[in-house]
């Protein structure tokens, strides 16, 4: 079993659901966003970079197989969950944010202070905070918890916490696009795997030879 | 103790203490007191180890040299050397403290040390290093632990022979150790094919030249405010003045054929670090080239040599600029985010994916392409708290133990 | 609380997946029965703001309170799934935000100063009924005018304003209107408020055109239909800007701004001239075979024709019908207004008629008369008025004739302007000719507002001895028009919409406010609007996660409830509570249509069931059990339920109009004397202003250049007010999620060319000003924005705007063609934001 995600660049429209249900399902504070969707050239979203040209770009963790950040780790606090994606044992990470200069992808968020604080930033009625309310180990390590503790550094778990009880990852879950699939890579059958072959799948700077499990279908072109 | 010097202790450990508060502040406010982001993770603190690291390697290399290649004019400054890369190499491992978001975990360093890490590698050699130093400074010592300080030494038959047998035998190990944590601190950015101005297999040799020409220097400084500019040490500060002169060449030659490689690609990524660093930090460059250029030639007449405020004035300039040349590590590495993509239809356009910052700052950009980072006054306050700590120990061993002692040679 | 099972066996079909992949961590969680717990705390509400939208969400409760929302998807086709948005997925953050309404309060220091006194109910209630019934005294009630917005989104709780408004004899304005949201080609061409395919329909168009309308950002939870209609047949966006529906489509026609018109009537010549229209369904659907008298311009009757007078008199129609003349063969015969039979009739012609008092006049038929109209929209000319290319037209055109169904979807940014209705009476045209009308992915929609009811709501909005004074809303900005109270309107009483943003046209609102000119205001909403912090008396209310209430939109046809997932937050009640205490208070008779005997959910769990049970065939069979286990397909004449405008009439051949509610009939059949679809408007107005046919008109001649002839060099750039991904009009605007995902600023959109002009550079803050108002914005320059248009999207609350409201801009125009009729948000004067000129300039920081 290896998870793999795949994002049809022709279907999504570039809504930022997916950002706002990650960073809410995630219990991210303000300034935090694992999941970011771009119109890439363009300084400011869904302004074309020029006269004619826009698609929409969401990113994340590519959960990569030959994971810079998991290998620079001075404490095997990033490792790969068994069905491959890129975790961070919450209880062990150091904070030395090594990882983050390692990650070619810029998805890694670091905690500047503790949860509470910048959740004050917000300025919710008596102390709210949103997120999924209970903390999830997976293989016995400590990859999700409602409020980060001071210091660590976090990331898009592929939805740790829903996937181990079978449910599809937030972002797929709230994509009005449909535009997100998720499913087995070593399964040459499976819908992603089918998707990758037939459409041309491309991964992000695979030049850095990180090998991402997230691939992109390319958006298809148009008539101005 | 002379009043001089009871007033620079004073001061270094006030600086000191002062800097550990505001490390206290920080570890309970958190990294948010820095002015650091999740765009430009890394900052000061970790200048600052490329920094100190650079320091130590010096000494040992010098002192070594003086065993293995027989140096001998140098060795009035052995011990110095010796002590001034025990005082960096652990100001190298405390600036690494503050950097830490949970230092109380350090331990899992030794529960489960990754050893693909060149951070784990750093470690080790880091403290083999500072191990090293240590054993050796000791050595050097040994025939002078006498009278009050008697209980300290080992006993041995005769110490004088015991400790240039040892010192002679340690030598090349030393220099392997001085060498070892110069590559491996390199290679903790040059490993990282995330960021191009790291990316780079010349970092590591870069990194032993300008250790060498600014370990050298450090001594040169401590030896020249220890012993004065007199003509008893002329010979040693020449050869001083050479080497650091001539290491300070080579690290510009492997400093400018990075930067012309870079720059010759030219693809989308390199353009911009070149524009950041020949753009946005045009003046920190010239000054990381013009000072320590300048600072090595004049240590190269012997005029300067002689007069303590042109000695000072010249090993400041090149320190500077190394300090400069590691500050530098990080704008071009962060400034500009590393991932870029050429947008489909928008061909011959480099463009970098906006990261969060991580800091919710109401009214600001959340997202930022580029983010111009200065140290905060924290930072700034607990980098100057290490490098005093640096001179505190120093100033104190050179109080209390017999690093200056009457030599015989 | 109840259990949810389809969570539940979601949970374990997904569980059964995730075992075929062979999860090799996989566990239901640590203590199944703590994650049965857990499950159980889901509960489905629907997210109710002014948004076509109206998504099912699931709540994740927490210790009492919401610690996630996610999409429901429990739509019976898949199709619909996951519908929900970035806005209704960030909900928490105003339910628990900073700006959430805990008590009521009374205004304490000047009207917009924000000074308040925390009040009970008992002292608010009593305070405003006490200022209510003063005024009702001095001024007469209809002095009092109350508004709704949106009545899909809450057919309960508005529902209690509304009884409350007749009871009390109040005025009452109408939203559609209000918020410009009503295209008036609708009443004029097709006699109903509005209609719209239901969006699992797009996929069966195999040409869409969209005029003007961002589907993707504003009807987002439904732009993978649009996609997929793509991916099945062509999708074409005109549109004068680049936007994001555009990236999406086919193909891009950039159109200069308001010259839809020209655009439509040079397709339609296209189509005509090369004989690409459905003869059998313009003679039998429409109003083209029908004989237009040369001489009066009136459409000839058969009472006036000699040969036809007997046979007229003999027969009985309704009021609003008349029988009119159409050639058939050699004969001229009466047109049954009644009946859609197959007419046979003469599409084309010019006869003699001896009328009556023997005098011979000339008539044609309306096709030929249209047809003349069409002469003059020439392929050159149209592309000389539009900007677009003639070869490109002329393709469009002829690829949307050749490629049946064809679906139109006319936005409305595109119809707020002075001029609206003409493009869509022109737009209207390529479907209708065509016959790509009452047929599955075919027709003519327009999305806007949630203002579409769906079934008749009598029972509970419009009691025993209800009487309301409908006034438009531009006639009370205005202050003055047929039904304005004598004395004027003397106190607002309002929920569901922040009109000091988002109607305070020329600030009238504040002005007014400040004078003292409005004696009492009083609002209720669930967070500190601008429109509260003007107001005497706040009401804090429940938002749509605390309380029931029934809910429908356009873009679907379910029904859905609004389900408390969480207790009402501090001291919020119902509107329905709110309602019913201030009626007691006002009169204690009124109380008893309100079910005084029961809780607040209690009553409005009753008045669903009430509203099932009478709502007529739509509601027909649906119970409240059914809705509360998932949202129920409302009954519609279309196979399978669907939504399919107009297929009744086309297909059982019904005369048109159907039933707009909650108006009579008889109503808005006016509009259609003629039972069929009409182009030719023959009352004196629409003939004095050349308009009986859809015609070109240019922009702002009859408004702006009007008023201010100086106004054509003075402000250069037309002033587009679109809407918002990040916002649902000013719902939103102080989400600090979507917030940070624009950066914490407004935005002004322009060409770089325009900028570069002026001086302005990406970011820098400029303001935006005219006569009337002015506003301020940060600059963005969009090489996709075309020249001459400032856009900015709407919804932000002044206080991000350095207080200066961006309506401060705008102006209530009328047209005088829609106050003909009078029928609330049906036949109405409409507001038409875009019509609105303005300048920009850099401001000194
Ligand atoms: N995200 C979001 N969705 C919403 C809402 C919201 O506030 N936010 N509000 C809902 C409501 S109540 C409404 S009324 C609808 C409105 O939604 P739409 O009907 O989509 O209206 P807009 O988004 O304002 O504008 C659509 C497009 O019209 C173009 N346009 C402007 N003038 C002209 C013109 O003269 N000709 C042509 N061809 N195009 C023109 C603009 O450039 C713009 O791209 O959205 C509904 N959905
Ligand atoms: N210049 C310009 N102005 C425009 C437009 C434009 O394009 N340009 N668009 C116009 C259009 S199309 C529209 S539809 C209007 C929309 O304008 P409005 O109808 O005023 O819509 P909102 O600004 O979203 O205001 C809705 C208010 O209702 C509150 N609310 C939500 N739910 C509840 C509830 O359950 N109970 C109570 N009591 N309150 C609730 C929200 O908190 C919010 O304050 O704006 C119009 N204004
Ligand atoms: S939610 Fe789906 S359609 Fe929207 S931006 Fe994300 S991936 Fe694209
Ligand atoms: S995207 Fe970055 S964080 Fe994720 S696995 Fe790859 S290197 Fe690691
Ligand atoms: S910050 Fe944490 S996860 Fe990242 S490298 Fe350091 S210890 Fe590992
Ligand atoms: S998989 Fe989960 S964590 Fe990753 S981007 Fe999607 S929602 Fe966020
Ligand atoms: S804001 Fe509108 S589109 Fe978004 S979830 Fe709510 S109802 Fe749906
Ligand atoms: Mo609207």
């Amino acid at each position: 079993m290896k998870m793999g995600m795949v994002i049809d660049l022709e279907k999504c429209i570039g809504c930022r659901s997916c950002m706002v249900a990650c960073k809410q399902h995630n219990a991210q504070p303000p300034g935090t966003w694992w999941n970011r969707v771009f119109t890439p050239g363009s300084h400011r979203h869904l302004t074309p970079p020029a006269k004619g040209v826009e698609y929409f770009l969401p990113v994340h963790c590519q959960h990569c197989e030959n994971a810079p950040c998991e290998k620079v780790c001075p404490v095997g606090a990033t490792f790969h969950a068994g069905d491959g994606a890129v975790l961070i044992d919450f209880d062990r990470c150091i904070g030395c944010r090594y990882c983050m200069a390692a990650c070619p992808y810029g998805v890694r968020q670091f905690n500047w202070q503790e949860p509470e604080r910048t959740h004050e930033r917000s300025e919710y009625q008596e102390k709210y905070h949103y997120g999924y309310p209970r903390e999830h180990h997976h293989d016995g390590r400590l990859v999700y918890t409602p409020l980060r503790p001071k210091g660590v550094v976090e990331k898009c778990t592929f939805c740790a916490q829903y996937r181990d009880k079978g449910e599809l990852p937030a972002c797929v879950r709230a994509c009005p696009g449909k535009a997100r699939f998720v499913g087995d890579l070593d399964d040459p059958d499976s819908e992603v795997s089918t998707m990758i072959k037939a459409r041309d799948a491309f991964t992000l700077l695979p030049e850095k030879g990180t090998k991402p499990t997230v691939f992109y279908l390319p958006p298809k072109a148009r008539e101005v | 103790m002379s009043g001089k010097m009871k007033c620079s202790l004073w001061g270094s450990g006030a600086l000191f203490l002062v800097a550990l508060a505001a490390w206290l502040y920080q570890l309970r406010q958190g990294l948010i007191l820095t002015n650091m982001v999740n765009s430009f993770s890394w900052g000061l603190y970790i200048s600052g180890l490329a920094f100190f690291v650079g320091n130590a390697a010096g000494g040992l290399v010098l002192t070594s040299s003086i065993y293995l290649f027989g140096v001998k004019q140098l060795k009035p400054l052995a011990k110095l050397g010796a002590l001034t890369a025990f005082a960096n190499v652990t100001a190298a491992m405390l600036i690494v403290l503050p950097d830490i978001g949970k230092p109380f975990r350090l331990y899992n360093l030794l529960l489960h040390p990754n050893l693909m890490s060149p951070l784990v590698w750093d470690v080790i050699v880091l403290n083999l290093y500072a191990l090293a130093s240590a054993i050796y400074l000791y050595i050097l010592m040994l025939p002078e632990l006498t009278g009050r300080l008697g209980w300290l030494a080992v006993k041995v038959e005769n110490a004088h022979d015991f400790s240039e047998k040892w010192a002679k035998r340690i030598a090349p190990v030393a220099l392997l150790f001085a060498i070892g944590i110069h590559v491996v601190t390199a290679w903790i950015f040059s490993t990282q094919g995330g960021r191009d101005w790291w990316f780079s297999p010349a970092m590591a040799p870069d990194f032993v030249s300008v250790a060498i020409a600014v370990g050298a220097t450090v001594v040169l400084l401590a030896g020249a405010l220890a012993y004065g500019t007199g003509k008893k040490y002329e010979e040693a500060y020449r050869t001083l003045g050479l080497i650091i002169f001539i290491a300070t060449c080579v690290h510009l030659f492997l400093m400018m054929n990075d930067l012309v490689i870079h720059a010759w690609y030219g693809n989308g990524e390199t353009h911009r670090i070149m524009e950041i660093a020949w753009g946005d930090f045009a003046g920190f460059h010239v000054f990381e080239v013009a000072a320590p250029l300048l600072g090595a030639g004049l240590l190269m007449l012997p005029v300067v040599r002689r007069s303590m405020p042109l000695l000072a004035l010249s090993s400041g300039l090149l320190i500077a600029g190394v300090f400069v040349h590691r500050f530098l590590i990080m704008p071009a590495a962060y400034n500009n985010i590393p991932m870029t993509i050429t947008p489909f239809g928008l061909p011959n356009t480099h463009w970098s994916l906006p990261i969060a910052s991580g800091r919710f700052f109401p009214g600001l950009d959340t997202f930022l392409d580029q983010y111009n980072y200065s140290p905060s006054l924290v930072e700034v306050v607990i980098l100057l708290g290490i490098m005093a700590y640096a001179v505190f120990l120093i100033l104190l061993a050179v109080a209390k133990l017999p690093i200056l002692a009457k030599e015989k040679a | 609380m109840r259990i949810d099972r389809r969570e539940f066996l979601r949970g374990a079909a997904g569980a059964g997946c995730a075992l075929a992949f062979g999860l090799k961590f996989f566990h239901f969680s640590d203590d199944p029965a703590a994650y049965a717990a857990e499950m159980e705390q889901l509960v489905r509400s629907t997210c109710s703001p002014n948004c076509t939208g109206a998504c099912g969400f699931k709540a994740r409760i927490t210790d009492g309170r919401i610690s996630t929302l996610i999409q429901a998807a429990d739509y019976p086709e898949d199709s619909y799934n996951p519908r929900g948005c970035l806005r209704g997925l960030s909900m928490m953050d105003l339910i628990y935000g900073k700006d959430r309404l805990k008590y009521p309060l009374i205004r304490t220091g000047a009207r917009g100063s924000g000074e308040f006194r925390r009040a009970t109910w008992e002292e608010a209630l009593d305070y405003a009924a006490g200022r209510l019934k003063e005024i009702s005294g001095k001024y007469g009630p209809e002095a009092i005018a109350s508004t709704i917005q949106v009545p899909g989104t809450g057919y309960v709780q508005k529902g209690a304003l509304v009884a409350l408004t007749g009871l009390a004899h109040w005025t009452m304005h109408h939203g559609y209107d209000q918020n410009g949201d009503l295209p008036m080609f609708w009443p004029m061409t097709f006699g109903v408020q509005s209609e719209e395919l239901e969006s699992l329909e797009w996929i069966n168009a195999r040409t869409t055109l969209i005029f003007g309308s961002n589907v993707i950002q504003t009807r987002l939870p439904d732009a993978h239909h649009l996609l997929e209609a793509k991916r099945r047949g062509r999708v074409v966006v005109i549109d004068p800007d680049f936007c994001s529906t555009a990236a999406k489509a086919d193909e891009w026609l950039p159109i200069k701004a308001d010259t839809d018109a020209a655009l439509g009537l040079g397709m339609a010549k296209i189509i005509i001239d090369r004989k690409l229209y459905d003869a059998a369904f313009l003679q039998d659907f429409t109003d083209f075979p029908i004989l237009v008298r040369r001489d009066t311009g009136k459409r000839l009757l058969a009472g006036e024709v000699l040969a036809l007078a007997a046979d007229a008199r003999a027969r009985t129609i309704p009021d609003y019908r008349r029988l009119f003349v159409v050639r058939r063969g050699h004969d001229f015969q009466i047109l049954d207004p009644e009946k859609l039979n197959p007419t046979l009739a003469e599409l084309e012609g010019e006869y003699e008629v001896t009328l009556s008092d023997g005098k011979v006049v000339t008539v044609e038929t309306v096709f030929t008369a249209l047809q003349k109209t069409l002469a003059e929209y020439t392929l050159d000319k149209v592309a000389a008025i539009t900007g677009c290319d003639a070869a490109r037209i002329e393709r469009v055109a002829v690829d949307a004739a050749s490629n049946g169904p064809l679906h139109i979807i006319y936005g409305a940014s595109n119809y707020q302007w002075y001029n609206g209705d003409l493009k869509g009476r022109a737009l209207s045209l390529l479907p209708v000719l065509t016959g790509s009308i009452g047929k599955s992915g075919a027709g003519i929609s327009t999305y806007a507002g949630q203002y579409r009811i769906r079934f008749n709501v009598k029972s509970w909005w419009f009691p025993e001895g209800s009487k309301i004074n409908w006034v438009p809303y531009l006639h009370f900005l205005q202050g003055k028009g047929p039904r304005y109270p004598e004395h004027g309107i003397k106190a607002m009483v309002g929920g569901w919409g922040n009109p000091f943003d988002q109607h305070n046209m020329n600030n009238t609102l504040k002005e007014r406010a400040t004078s003292g000119e409005l004696e009492f205001i009083l609002t209720t909403d669930f967070q500190m609007s601008t429109s509260c912090m003007w107001s005497d008396v706040v009401l804090p209310a429940p938002s749509w996660y605390e309380k029931y209430d029934l809910t429908a939109t356009i873009l679907h046809p379910y029904l859905q409830l609004q389900q408390p997932a969480i207790k009402p937050l501090f001291e919020s009640k119902s509107e329905l509570w709110i309602f019913r205490e201030l009626a007691k208070r006002l009169n204690p008779e009124f109380e008893s249509h309100f079910f005084p005997q029961l809780d607040e959910n209690e009553a409005a769990l009753k008045v669903i069931e009430l509203l099932l049970e009478t709502g007529g065939q739509e509601t027909a069979g649906i119970t409240l059990e059914m809705l509360k286990k998932g949202p129920v397909r409302l009954h519609s004449p279309a196979p399978g339920d669907r939504q399919v405008p107009f297929y009744e009439q086309v297909q059982h051949r019904v005369p048109f109009p159907p039933p707009s509610y909650p108006a009579p009939l008889k109503a808005t059949a006016q509009f259609l004397r003629s039972g069929r679809i009409e182009f030719y408007k023959d009352e004196d107005l629409f003939l004095k202003e050349g308009e009986q046919l859809p015609v070109h008109k240019e922009t702002y001649v009859e408004t702006e250049y009007k008023v201010n002839p100086a106004a054509r060099d003075k402000y250069r750039l037309r002033y587009v007010t679109k809407n918002s991904l990040y916002r649902v009009h000013s719902t939103h605007s102080n989400n600090t999620i979507l917030l940070e995902l624009q950066d914490n600023k407004a935005k002004v959109f322009l060409n770089p060319g325009d900028a570069g002009e002026r001086g302005i550079a990406n970011g820098d803050l400029v303001r935006i000003y005219n006569d009337r108002g002015k506003t301020r914005a940060y600059a963005v320059l969009d090489p996709g924005c075309s020249a001459g248009t400032a856009i900015f999207e709407e919804g932000w609350w002044s206080r991000y705007l350095g207080d200066e409201s961006y309506n401060s801009l705008t102006y209530p125009w009328i047209k005088p063609l829609h106050e003909i009729y009078f029928v609330p948000g049906m036949w109405s004067p409409t507001t038409v934001w875009n019509e609105c000129l303005v300048d920009v300039r850099r401001m000194k920081a």
